[in-house]
């Protein structure tokens, strides 16, 4: 591993800093966590992205066009730390929340008025879901006008279509779950549309909602949707999303026809 | 025996001291890092992390922020004997709840969604090629294109909303033709018709498969806008028009969110 200070060879000697820097990254303990040196050097650079779980979805090296925020917004990335956001908020409100129809409401007061920071937590996890649905259709808006949906990228697109409706359902099914007066009218409402297909209509309603009415089994359904099986899909389609992204050669403007075709990217 | 396997696997690939790489396999597409010269790209540490760590505190930032400034609603608890006034669907589900106002709910809840996510869906098969992959729009006249388009549907959905309103074909048919006539084909005949107007003058001039398709797709969610924030804003009590700062009754359709 190159665990050299940064200077040249022609530095006179290194500095404190730097003799403490070599301590560290000659440690046991790093070199055990993270098995690179100090990245300062390609390298060690290559490294921290190849030999990290978290950060090994990013290419080692990424051309600078794809960098530009007139190109993609960061509409993606900014979709993903929603997620990340409702995940972290959503684990916290359900150590306190019940999903009974007995109990939610004022375990919802409780959350509110009773546990430290806990409207703010609410809060954060609600303007968060929103934002979310906003962004990914933001997103959707920008893949579509830069042309990015075309091949080879076709099936990352339809992927795309898939998460924006998991990002709904996780939205909607998480708006029953306060069981005050907007969240319950407004899924009596959502379902009814549901409900208007010829045929299915009825069957689709009330698998939705587990009777005629939104209930008890409307709730427990709507929480285990909203907690576990989108969660989980979410999380899957977006790594599979993401992977793709690099396996289709990375942001449409990088593309080696659009580069050669001219700078007028922007 | 053994020897011979040997024999065989020099002869294929001899053993070259000197040589340190091989040619793997040969794969009929480019790469994501061909036509790059090295002045093009940059390593991913720390440009890329930089630049998401940026977008995790600013977002993270204006979230928070928000969340010190405004709370999340919670009404009275949930009661089925006692309906609210207006009960709206959430936000995002509010522009079909305001087209069921427009025709029948099999149109307005099941047909069109179906039609718009399979158009999503197939939406890149129907593109021809990659004109335009990686600028936006595609190319100037595409943004003409998508201008255009987007004030025509600003006008067009609007002005059929307002319309129905003020002389609604439900009404206007009703007892003259089935009613399967009057809000199932009379109102989609006529938003078949708002879409493809369109369409038709850039057929007129001429646009290809890639400009129709941006045209329909600009259409769609500038309506799916336009749906959304007139019945999320303009609609209050009885689910009737009003001005979203004259609703009646106190009603704030902010306080639905």
């Amino acid at each position: 591993m190159m665990a050299q200070p940064a200077g040249d060879s022609a530095a006179p000697g290194p500095g404190r800093p730097e003799l403490f820097r070599s301590w560290i990254v000659n440690s046991r303990p790093w070199q055990s966590i993270v098995r690179h040196g100090w990245p300062d050097n390609p390298l060690d650079r290559s490294l921290v992205i190849t030999s990290s779980l978290f950060l090994h979805l990013h290419p080692v090296k990424v051309s600078r066009r794809s960098l530009r925020w007139s190109y993609s917004l960061g509409l993606g990335i900014m979709a993903v730390i929603l997620f990340a956001v409702l995940v972290f908020t959503g684990v916290l409100l359900m150590f306190y929340y019940i999903p009974s129809v007995e109990r939610a409401y004022s375990t919802m007061k409780d959350i509110q008025f009773a546990v430290p920071l806990g409207q703010f937590s609410r809060n954060m996890h609600r303007w968060s879901a929103h934002a979310m649905v906003l962004v990914v259709v933001l997103h959707m808006a920008r893949v579509f006008y830069t042309g990015a949906y075309k091949s080879p990228r076709e099936f990352n697109w339809v992927t795309g279509v898939g998460l924006l409706l998991l990002t709904l359902g996780a939205s909607f099914t998480g708006y029953l779950l306060p069981w005050d007066q907007l969240a319950f009218w407004a899924i009596t409402v959502g379902t009814n549309i549901a409900g208007y297909a010829p045929v299915i209509g009825s069957a689709t309603r009330g698998f939705l909602l587990g009777a005629n009415d939104v209930g008890q089994a409307s709730l427990i359904r709507f929480y285990t949707l909203h907690v576990a099986l989108i969660p989980l899909a979410l999380t899957l389609l977006i790594s599979f999303h993401l992977w793709r992204v690099r396996k289709d050669g990375g942001l449409a403007i990088s593309d080696p026809d659009v580069v050669a075709g001219g700078d007028d990217g922007t | 025996m053994a020897r011979d396997e040997t024999n065989i696997e020099e002869e294929i690939f001899p053993r070259d001291p000197a040589k340190s790489y091989a040619l793997v396999g040969l794969m009929d597409r480019s790469t994501p890092q061909a036509g790059h010269g090295p002045e093009e790209t940059l390593f991913s540490f720390p440009v890329v992390l930089l630049w998401e760590l940026v977008l995790l505190l600013g977002v993270t930032f204006l979230i928070f922020l928000f969340s010190l400034i405004k709370q999340a609603p919670l009404e009275e608890i949930a009661n089925p004997m006692v309906t609210t006034d207006p009960a709206k669907a959430p936000w995002y589900f509010v522009g079909l709840q305001e087209l069921l106002e427009h025709m029948h709910p099999t149109l307005a809840g099941v047909i069109i969604p179906g039609v718009l996510i399979a158009f999503l869906v197939f939406l890149p098969y129907l593109s021809p090629g990659r004109r335009g992959v990686g600028h936006w729009f595609g190319s100037a006249r595409g943004g003409r294109i998508f201008a255009a388009t987007t004030v025509y549907t600003l006008l067009a959905m609007p002005g059929a909303i307002l319309l129905d309103n003020a002389f609604s074909l439900r009404e206007v048919l009703r007892g003259v033709v089935p009613q399967w006539v009057s809000q199932g084909l009379v109102p989609g005949l006529i938003l078949v018709l708002l879409v493809i107007l369109p369409l038709l003058v850039l057929l007129r001039l001429r646009a290809g498969g890639d400009e129709l398709i941006l045209a329909l797709f600009t259409i769609m969610l500038v309506s799916a806008t336009v749906f959304t924030l007139s019945g999320f804003f303009f609609r209050g009590p009885g689910f009737k028009l009003y001005l979203p700062w004259q609703m009646p009754g106190g009603y704030n359709p902010l306080d639905g969110l």
